[in-house]
Formats: structure tokens, C-alpha cells, sequence
């Protein structure tokens, strides 16, 4: 137990930088300070990530009264500001701080009302951190809901000619998703108790004591066995707790086994499906996932970088911690469903991508056929699996940063983002192009760098899988051949080829110094994570085998 | 040195060298990377012969994932050795060779760091014992080819040429990706090393198939065959070594590694494969009037023949010596090239009194190819026929066999005709060209050194014989009514290009030419199709339902503003008008009858709580 609460520091910097800089204390140095705020956070991640002890479960716990409410016959509901930080969320809060950091060195072109902007950054960057720190899923709705609100006017104000449609879209699906896991949020608290703090109401442990498994079980046989009255039973959204399917109080419709049926689907499914779609909407999912290319193709290129390098990871994240471990069983039953769904995600995302004639859009439909890796790794149900979907995430997180800040370097030269209008960069921009090239073989799964890995796992483990047709997998394996025409189509019409310019007039210098170093850190980044894959799974290995081992 | 440090030496080397050159200045990248391609040879050679022909291997823990650790583990067996002293002699020539041919190219720099980066990850492939590595460098080579093929990227050609490649390789990948992980699965290890069919019995036959499917995109087989014609459009020493002599044979190579671990239905696929590439490589290598793609379907026709011996120590045999003689044609016909500027061989011809040295070098890996006594081309010739052979005698298969036997008779005749008719239309008769070559008769030693390395090798008493002894290779002998029939077939060879010496290829024709073009345009348009349901009918799905929100909204507001608020208003107003004559009675003015107001509310309040 740690007494610094670092983990609400991880948080609470970036937003008081929000609030110097969104208040206008900053002046003229607002992006200074933003810099600096979201600096000494990846300065505390460093130090929070080597401290952090490899293999155990959660850590740097931080726990306090948040709400707290007695409502009689329904019980008590209690809702605590609980943060940690486990094998799962360490790598994507890393990426968060991370890519913010050269979001942020990266916003140079934001030229107006930059105040607001970079409050609004780090507005977002602190409701991020939250998500991935949450242990209280009413305190994770919060910071997710919250996340809303900096995204839809980053885009709204900032973005390009039909900002306004792309950030109402982006807002609309992303409440309609929160909506889903609203319903199930709720509903879950209401079904399920706290052991620990019925245990503490009814003065059967005390404060401080250690609640060790005899006395989580002998909760549980009393609760199932109805012993203790209702208004003495503390409903929580700890996720811990609702990730134990033991501590349902019978007679709910979340009950296993409760003969309740809605179209022939048991409550625990609709919770589960409710759950997912909520979640797959932020991935995105096909076919929820008609707002990504909108908001990317609108939003600038900073707030793409942010939006594909973490928001999406979310909808993994969230899949992950909550509807997976929530409703374990169903979740298993239905593997071969969500192999299929990812599988048709790579594909259909694939597919969209080979169509673009827009780089930005391009990227953005990429994004949608390399989350798809995700769900198969996940639907597969084994080390490989999980541990290639966290990977695909941090790989991608890195990958698809680098790629959105290529064709922002592009954009910012010739405001034109179709790649028709010119070719044969390669004559003008040498050092652009390879770390252009390093970014699009690393992203098309080439060997040695990260992308490969993380594909990789996730194709052999729902391969390799009991749950998941092998077919399924081939199928999603046909994604890599489609990656890589897409992609090298595009290096072959941007990059290669004899010159060619649309407009004359444009001056295509080679990258800055400030764009360079930026872009071959993250390059740098996906060929070291490429190499030694081991330095990630290490870390997400203890949470994985947790929930493997939790089949048998 | 210790030999686990000399070994990781030998396998770090050309990426460090590669890494290194990316910092010297572009004037001194070519004695450096000469000088490093060297170094790695020298090293190669001296654990080669550290090993003494036994078989070693090490493993370096690398990274676990769950209880599974992958090991980076590494075995140099025979087959692995015979590939790693054709790389690097190969690789040591064509570096060589590229100094002075390229001599005026300015990103020469970026030429020599892919032909090191190429060593490094053959070098990783031939070596791997873990299968992902093993695919993992796979995927390796062919980036490093894609990147040579495009290497002049100014020209169009040449950046189609290299995508072709790339996918049609990818195409195979996958095969080979599902197979080796259905490989692992049914041995219950990722080490080559440690899969032992005494236990489980050989993979399933799907298994064996899907990673020949790897094989066949690699080695440019039927029907994967088109990308590597097209391949020549990069420069001439990198094809040499890339796609005439090491990658191409990377295919045969898995085809060697599975062997053993297959039944022989996969191997039957194998050789049926490559008997079918055999003729249609010969055929085709007919009818190309770029010397460099007649070349590259001899190629693929020779590594049909290697695919013929199904993986089985001729295959590797045959590997060895093609890659010189074949590596040494290409750079011979670099020569040519260099001197004539064209690689058209209808602007050749005669060029025998003009370019004496390379037309003798061409003779002897002509030879070589045909399979001639004395070069070594002619001893894993007959090791192939005699290996077919027995294995008429000794499997249920015999029919197929002699199917393949018949396929090879023909494929002598055929390679015999077109080596001989190519070197007829480039050296002999009388010159085609408008003018005559500028640089003939100029003596190179930077161009004629590496040939005459590769040709002394091609001769059966250098490289041949004493290296398949070294390695103890078994012998195959065939009867000797198939050596008649051998001698008969070089003279076929000849007298079919004395028959036909006045005809002279205009264009290179191909088989089918469109047929990947098109189904990648196919895909292309499909994938039109993909992007107009996403926008015609998700998106506007989409967009329908909110505008049917905001259609309701206003439905709403019209119903709140003249229904309920009508109602209400009416109504409230109504009561508040009321209300209000009645309550201004109260406002006097007065502040006790508020505070009475107050008061009265108040006790309401209290009364209607207590009774509830």
C-alpha cells in the first residue's frame, strides 16, 4: 500500500495542467506547459513501470469513500474512488502517456484558440488514464463518459470542413455504446454484492483486516443461502467483485441458471452481448464502425494520433477487464461467434482500406482490420490469443500513431490527402520515406518488427484454439495478404515512381527536426517491441493466466 | 574463440554490417561492405570446417509466452551447411562483381545495406531450428528481394514488378504460416530438431501441403510462377544472388526441412509440382528475348527439378550446384549487358569476338545447366534420375514415378535446347546489333573475377564430387540405358537450336500473363464494392436512423408545442388566472400575512409527513 497515491497523480497532473492552461494562466506558453504536464507524467511512468512487480496482481491500490448510499430494502450501494494497476493496464497506460506526449509535440499546426486545445488534451489525457486506472466500474464510466466531451470538440472545433457531422457522429455512437454497458452496469450492481463490505456491515471482519478466502466463501454461502436481510447487503461496482460470479444473490436475472429467458437468450447473455456491443462500438467493430474513418478523416492530425494510438484500445480494455470476466462462461460459449466477428472485422477493414484513394481514411479503415486481430486473439481463449491481442494493442497503438503522423506530415505540406495527387516522394523526402517505409512494412506484419508479433499470436492462438473453427483463423489470416497489398500499394503510388506533384507550387521539404525525432522514436519503439516481444508479455502474463487458467 | 561465439559472429555479422554501412560515407561503402561480405564468408568457412560436416546446434532463450518459451534456437545440420557456403560464396562474388557493374550508382550505399540485410536473414533461415523464426525470416528475405527489385524506384516497371513479388509471396506465406503452425500442433514442439515421427507419425498430408504452398510462392513454382520473370527488373548482381541462386532455393529448402517429417503423398505433390515447372519454365525460357528472363524461367525451370527430387538429398545436391552455375550465368550475362547496354537479344549476337571471356564462362555453366560430363550439373543430374529411379522400384507409387522419370527425359532435351539455343543467339552467328558494343574487348577484373571464381567451381572435380564426399551424400545410380538417353538428349538439345537458329524471339511472351494482374484488380474491384456498402448502405443506414431521430424530435416538439403545451398552457393559464384573483386577495402588501402563508405550507407540510 502505497501512501504517494501515484496513481491518482498519473491523473491529477494532467488535469491541473488543464486547468492552467484552459484558464489561460499559461499565456503564450500554454503549449510549454502542456508538454511539461504530460513530460513529468511519462517521467512518473517510468518510475512507476520500473517499480512495478512483475507476475504479482494489482498494484499501487489506492482506495476512498466515494459515494455511499443506504436505500433501504434495496440495500446499500456504494461506489469507491478505487484506482491499480495490473499486468493489463501498465502496457496501455504507458501507450496513453506516451502517445499524448507526441500528440502534444506534434500540435504545432494547432494555431488558433490553443489554450483550449491543449486543455482539452490533457482534459482527455486525464479521463484516459482514468479508464485504465479504474478498479470501480462506476468510476471507469465516469472517466469513459467523461472522455467524450474533450473528443467531440477537438474534432468539432479543430477539424476539417465537415467536423460538425464527424464529432455528432462520433458523440451519438459512443453514447449509444455507453448506453449499452449503462443498462448492464446497473444491473449488475443491483444482482450482485460486495462481499468485503457486507462482511464489513455486518461486523464479520473489521477494517483493516485481512478478508482472506474462507471468509469471502463463508459470505457467499451466506448470501446464496439468503441469510442476510436485504438492506444489510452492499451492492458495489467493484469489478473485482462482479468478475466473481459467486457473489450474484439468487433470484436476479443475472443468477446463472435462473430460467429467465428474453428471446430465447438467458440475462447473462443479453448482459453479455450488451456489454460487447457496447465495447465493440469503441474498437471500432464492424459493422459499428462507420464513425472511425469520419472522425479520423475530420479530426487533426494530433487528435488522430491520439484517437487510434489509445481511445480505441478501450473497447480491448474494456472487453478485457469487464465483459469478459463478468460473464466468463458466455463470453466461452460464444468464442467462435466473436472469432468470426473478428475475422470479418480484418477482412471487411482490409478490404475498405484497398478501396481508399484518402491516406487518412486509408489508415483509419487499417485501424478497423488490425483491431479485428484483437477479438480473434481474444476469442480464442488461450496464452497465445490473449497475449497477442495485448500485444496487437500496444503494436498498434505505436504503429498506427506513426502512420497518422506520416500523412499528417504529408498533409501539412500539400493540404491534400489523396494519393493520387502526387508520387515519387521518395526523390524529395529521403528520410521521410524510410521511416514512411519502416512504418508501413512494420504495419503490413513484416518480421522484426511489432506488428508481426502481435498478428502473429493472435492468428496461431485462434488457430490453435478449441473454441475457434480453424477455418475462422485462415480466413482472418487472408487479412495479412490483403495488409500488405494495401499498404504497398500505397508506398508504391506515394513513395515510388517518378515525381509527380499536383500543384507545383508546393514545397515538400524533408521532415523537421521536431517531426523526425518524434516519428523515429515511435519506429524505434515498434522494431525494440518487435525483437523482444518478451519485455510486454512479461508484464501482461500474470493476467493473462489468471483468466486462462480460470476455464478449467 | 569459442564456437558458440564464433557462431553468433557468423550470424550477427552482415546485420551489423548492414547497420554500419548505414554510416559510412556513401564513397567507402563499397570496400566496406566488399570487406565485411569477406569477414562473414571467412567466418562461415572457418565453422564450417570447425564442425567438420556433424551436426551443431545451440539455443538462446528468447521469450515466453505463458508456459511456452520460445527459444531462438539455431541448427546447423548438412542441409543448413550446404546453403550457408552457397550464400556467402555466392554472396561474396556478386558483391564483388557489383562494385564495378554499378560502379556509377549514386545510391550505391543502399544497394550494398539490402545485400547484407539479405545475407542476415538467409543466413537466420537456413540456420533457424524454430519454426517461427524460421518464418520470420521467411517473410525476411522476401522484403529484402522487394526491396531489391524496386531499387531503382523511378521506374515504374520495376515497383509493379516488386509488388507482384511481395504478394504472390505473401499469397504462399500464408500457406506456409497455417502449416507451420499445424506442424508444431501435431509434433507438440517449434523445433525442427526435436519433431520426431517415431511418435506421432508423419504431419497430415493438409499440413505438408499448405507449407509447399510457401515453397511454391517462394521457389516461383506453378502456378506462382509469373512474379519472378518480372523480378529481373532489379539490378543484375542482386538477381544473381536473390533470385537465381539462394532465395528461390529457400523454397526447396523447407521442401528438404519437411522431408522427413512428411508422408509421401506430400512428397508425390512436391514432385508433380515440380515437374510441371520443369517443362513450362523450359518451354517458356524459349520464347524471351530478355536474356535476363529466358534466365529467370531456366530458374524456375531448374528449380522444378530440384522440387522433382522432393526434398530428398538430390533436391539439396542439385540446390548446390545450380546455384553456382546459375549464379554465374547471371553474372555473365550482367557482363553482357554491361557491355552491349541492352538485354535484348536481338540487339546480340557474335559477341563471342568481342567478349571472349564471358562466352567461355557462359559455355561452361551452359554446360553446367545442360549437364555435361565433368561440371557437377552433370552428377546431381543423374543422382535426380537415379533417385526417381529406385523409387520406382521401392514404392506403391511406381506409376507416378515413371510419370516423373518421363517428365525429367523431356526437361533434359528441353534445357539442352534452350541453353544452347541462348548461347547461340548471344555469342555465335553474326551480330543483330545497330551498333556494335562500345566497351568490348575492355578487360575488367572486377567483372571477370567473380565469373571465373564461379565457373572453376561449376567443374565437378572443384565444387562437385570431393564437397558431396565431404558431406557424404548417398549416390543414386541410374541404369545405364538412361545415360544413352542423357547423351541423346544434349544432342537433341543442339540439333534443335541448329534447326531453329534463325528464329529470334521478339517480345517475351508469358503464360497468361494477366492472370494476377487481374485478380488483383479483381480484388481491387471487390473491394469497390466493399467500400460502396459501407458508404451507400451502413453509413446511410446509419445516417437514416438519426435522421429519423431528428424527424421524431420534431414530430415531438410539433405534438409538445400545439397538443400538450395547448392543453397545458390552456389549461395552467387558465387555473393561474384563477388562482391569482384569488391569491392577490392575500398580497395586501403586508409581510405578516406572508410570513401566515409560510406558516400554514409549513404545518401542511409537517401534518402530511407525520401521517405517512
Amino acid at each position: 500500500m502505497t501512501s504517494f497515491m501515484l496513481l491518482s497523480l498519473l491523473i491529477f497532473i494532467p488535469l491541473v495542467g488543464s486547468a492552467i492552461v484552459g484558464f489561460g494562466f499559461a499565456k503564450s506558453y500554454d503549449r510549454s506547459v502542456a508538454i511539461t504536464a504530460v513530460g513529468l507524467q511519462v517521467l512518473l511512468l517510468a518510475f512507476i513501470a520500473s517499480a512495478f512487480q512483475v507476475g504479482e496482481g494489482f498494484q499501487f491500490q489506492e482506495s476512498a469513500d466515494w459515494i455511499h448510499l443506504s436505500l433501504g430494502n434495496l440495500g446499500h450501494f456504494s461506489s469507491r474512488y478505487a484506482l491499480g494497476m495490473d499486468g493489463l493496464s501498465l502496457p496501455l497506460v504507458l501507450l496513453t502517456g506516451i502517445i499524448s506526449f507526441i500528440a502534444l509535440w506534434n500540435s504545432k499546426e494547432i494555431k488558433e484558440k490553443t489554450a483550449a486545445y491543449y486543455g482539452l488534451v490533457l482534459l482527455l489525457n486525464a479521463s484516459l488514464m482514468g479508464c485504465f486506472l479504474a478498479q470501480d466500474m462506476f468510476l471507469f464510466y465516469v472517466f469513459f463518459e467523461f472522455m467524450l466531451l474533450p473528443m467531440y470538440f477537438l474534432i468539432g472545433i479543430w477539424g476539417g470542413p465537415r467536423r460538425q457531422y464527424a464529432s455528432l457522429k462520433f458523440f451519438i455512437y459512443t453514447l449509444v455504446g455507453s448506453l449499452f454497458i449503462l443498462i448492464v452496469m446497473l444491473g449488475l450492481s443491483m444482482a450482485y454484492i460486495d462481499p468485503y463490505e457486507t462482511a464489513l456491515l455486518n461486523g464479520w471482519v473489521r477494517a483493516g483486516q485481512n478478508f482472506d478466502l474462507d471468509a469471502l466463501l463463508s459470505v457467499q454461502k451466506a448470501v446464496s443461502a439468503g441469510e442476510i436481510p436485504r438492506n444489510l447487503l452492499v451492492h458495489s461496482f467493484d469489478i473485482s467483485a462482479l468478475s466473481d460470479v459467486n457473489n450474484c444473490l439468487p433470484g436476479t436475472i443475472f443468477t446463472p441458471n435462473s430460467g429467465w429467458l428474453l428471446a430465447g437468450m438467458s440475462g447473462r447473455e443479453w448482459g453479455f452481448w450488451f456489454m460487447f456491443i457496447g465495447f465493440a462500438i469503441k474498437l471500432p467493430l464492424v459493422p459499428l464502425h462507420t464513425w472511425l474513418p469520419d472522425a479520423h478523416v475530420e479530426a487533426p492530425t494530433p487528435i488522430s494520433v491520439i484517437l487510434a494510438g489509445v481511445l480505441l484500445k478501450i473497447g480491448a480494455y474494456g472487453w478485457l477487464r469487464m465483459t469478459i470476466p463478468f460473464f466468463f462462461q458466455e463470453a466461452l460459449q460464444h468464442a467462435n461467434i466473436l472469432a468470426i466477428l473478428g475475422a470479418l472485422s480484418i477482412i471487411y477493414g482490409a478490404y475498405n482500406a484497398l478501396a481508399m484513394k484518402d491516406l487518412k481514411k486509408l489508415v483509419a479503415y487499417s485501424s478497423v482490420s488490425h483491431m479485428g486481430f484483437v477479438l480473434l486473439g481474444i476469442a480464442a481463449f488461450n496464452v497465445e490469443g490473449w497475449q497477442g491481442a495485448i500485444f496487437q494493442l500496444v503494436s498498434h497503438g505505436i504503429l498506427s500513431a506513426l502512420l497518422f503522423l506520416m500523412v499528417g506530415a504529408i498533409y501539412t505540406r500539400t493540404g491534400d490527402r489523396d494519393m493520387d495527387s502526387y508520387s515519387g516522394l521518395a526523390q524529395l523526402m529521403p528520410r521521410f520515406t524510410l521511416i514512411s517505409g519502416i512504418a508501413i512494412f512494420a504495419s503490413l506484419g513484416l518480421p522484426g518488427f511489432s506488428g508481426f508479433i502481435g498478428e502473429f499470436f493472435s492468428l496461431m492462438g485462434s488457430f490453435t484454439s478449441v473454441y475457434v473453427q480453424p477455418g475462422v483463423a485462415i480466413f482472418g489470416g487472408l487479412g495479412i495478404l490483403l495488409g500488405a497489398g494495401y499498404l504497398l500499394w500505397t508506398f508504391q503510388k506515394v513513395y515510388l515512381g517518378p515525381l509527380y506533384l499536383r500543384d507545383s507550387s508546393w514545397n515538400l521539404a524533408d521532415l523537421t527536426t521536431l517531426e523526425s525525432i518524434s516519428m523515429y522514436s515511435l519506429g524505434i519503439c515498434g522494431i525494440l517491441l518487435g525483437i523482444f516481444p518478451g519485455s510486454l508479455f512479461r508484464i501482461s502474463e500474470a493476467f493473462v493466466l489468471q483468466w486462462i487458467n480460470h476455464i478449467s | 574463440m569459442g564456437l558458440n561465439v564464433h557462431f553468433l559472429g557468423l550470424v550477427l555479422l552482415p546485420w551489423i554490417a548492414g547497420l554500419f554501412l548505414s554510416i559510412v560515407p556513401t564513397r567507402f561503402s563499397k570496400f566496406f561492405s566488399i570487406f565485411l561480405a569477406c569477414i562473414s564468408g571467412f567466418l562461415a568457412l572457418t565453422f564450417l570446417s570447425r564442425v567438420h560436416g556433424s551436426d551443431f546446434s545451440v539455443a538462446y532463450s528468447w521469450f515466453s509466452i505463458g508456459p511456452k518459451s520460445i527459444l531462438a534456437s539455431f541448427w546447423m545440420n548438412t542441409s543448413a551447411q550446404v546453403l550457408l557456403a552457397l550464400i556467402h560464396f555466392v554472396a561474396i562474388c556478386v558483391q564483388i562483381f557489383s562494385a564495378s557493374y554499378l560502379a556509377h550508382e549514386p545510391k550505391i550505399r543502399r544497394y550494398y545495406i539490402y545485400l547484407h540485410l539479405f545475407v542476415g536473414s538467409m543466413t537466420l533461415l537456413v540456420l533457424t531450428d524454430q519454426t517461427w523464426i524460421f518464418y520470420g525470416a521467411w517473410e525476411l528475405v522476401g522484403a529484402c528481394s522487394y526491396l531489391l527489385i524496386c531499387f531503382w524506384h523511378q521506374k515504374p516497371e520495376a515497383i509493379r514488378a516488386a509488388k507482384k513479388a511481395f504478394l504472390l509471396n505473401r499469397l504462399g506465406d500464408i500457406g506456409l504460416l497455417f502449416g507451420l503452425i499445424g506442424l508444431s500442433m501435431h509434433f507438440q514442439t517449434d523445433q525442427f530438431s526435436a519433431m520426431n515421427t517415431g511418435l506421432y507419425g508423419p504431419a497430415p498430408f493438409l499440413v505438408g501441403l499448405a507449407i509447399l504452398l510457401g515453397g511454391i510462392g517462394k521457389s516461383a513454382q506453378f502456378p506462382l510462377m509469373s512474379w519472378l520473370p518480372d523480378a529481373m527488373e532489379g539490378p543484375t548482381p542482386a538477381s544473381a544472388l536473390i533470385h537465381a541462386a539462394t532465395m528461390v532455393a529457400a523454397g526447396v529448402y523447407v521442401g528438404i526441412r519437411i522431408f522427413p517429417l512428411t508422408s509421401e503423398e506430400v512428397h508425390l505433390v512436391m514432385g508433380g509440382i515440380g515437374a510441371i515447372s520443369l517443362l513450362a519454365g523450359g518451354v517458356l525460357a524459349l520464347f524471351q528475348s530478355d536474356i535476363k528472363k529466358a534466365l529467370a524461367y531456366s530458374t524456375i525451370s531448374q528449380l522444378g527439378l530440384m522440387w522433382m527430387g522432393m526434398g530428398s538429398d538430390v533436391s539439396l545436391m542439385h540446390l548446390w550446384t545450380h546455384g553456382i552455375f546459375k549464379a554465374g550465368l547471371f553474372l555473365t550475362a550482367g557482363y553482357v549487358i554491361h557491355s552491349v547496354h541492352s538485354q535484348d537479344v536481338n540487339q546480340m549476337g557474335g559477341l563471342r569476338k568481342g567478349l571472349p571471356i564471358p562466352a567461355l564462362a557462359y559455355a561452361i555453366f551452359g554446360a553446367g545447366m545442360m549437364g555435361l560430363p565433368l561440371t557437377s550439373g552433370f552428377y546431381s543430374k543423374e543422382n535426380m534420375a537415379g533417385y526417381l529411379w529406385t523409387s520406382v522400384d521401392n514404392s506403391s507409387y511406381a506409376l507416378y514415378y515413371e510419370g516423373l522419370l518421363l517428365a525429367l527425359a523431356l526437361g533434359m532435351v528441353l534445357t539442352a535446347w534452350y541453353i544452347s539455343r541462348q548461347f547461340y543467339l548471344i555469342f555465335l552467328g553474326k551480330s543483330r546489333a545497330e551498333k556494335t558494343p562500345d566497351s568490348a574487348g575492355t578487360f575488367d577484373l572486377g567483372l571477370i573475377l567473380p565469373i571465373g571464381a564461379l565457373a572453376i567451381g561449376s567443374f565437378a572435380f572443384v565444387l562437385g564430387n570431393p564437397f558431396f564426399a565431404y558431406f557424404d551424400f548417398p549416390t543414386f545410380e541410374p541404369p545405364s540405358a538412361w545415360l544413352i538417353w542423357t547423351g541423346i538428349s544434349w544432342v537433341l538439345g543442339i540439333g534443335l537450336t541448329w534447326l531453329t537458329r534463325g528464329w529470334v524471339p521478339k517480345e517475351n511472351v508469358q503464360f497468361w500473363p494477366n492472370f494476377w494482374p487481374n485478380s488483383f484488380q479483381y480484388v481491387l474491384m471487390k473491394s469497390r464494392n466493399a467500400y460502396w456498402i459501407e458508404t451507400r448502405i451502413y453509413d446511410r443506414a446509419v445516417n437514416g436512423i438519426a435522421r429519423l431521430q431528428v424527424i421524431m424530435a420534431h414530430l415531438s416538439a410539433w405534438v409538445d408545442t400545439w397538443v400538450v403545451d395547448g392543453i397545458l398552457v390552456g389549461l395552467t393559464s387558465w387555473l393561474s388566472e384563477a388562482l391569482g384573483r384569488g391569491i392577490s386577495r392575500w398580497q395586501s402588501g403586508k409581510l405578516a400575512s406572508y410570513w401566515v402563508l409560510v406558516f400554514i405550507t409549513f404545518g401542511l407540510f409537517l401534518l402530511f409527513s407525520l401521517l405517512i
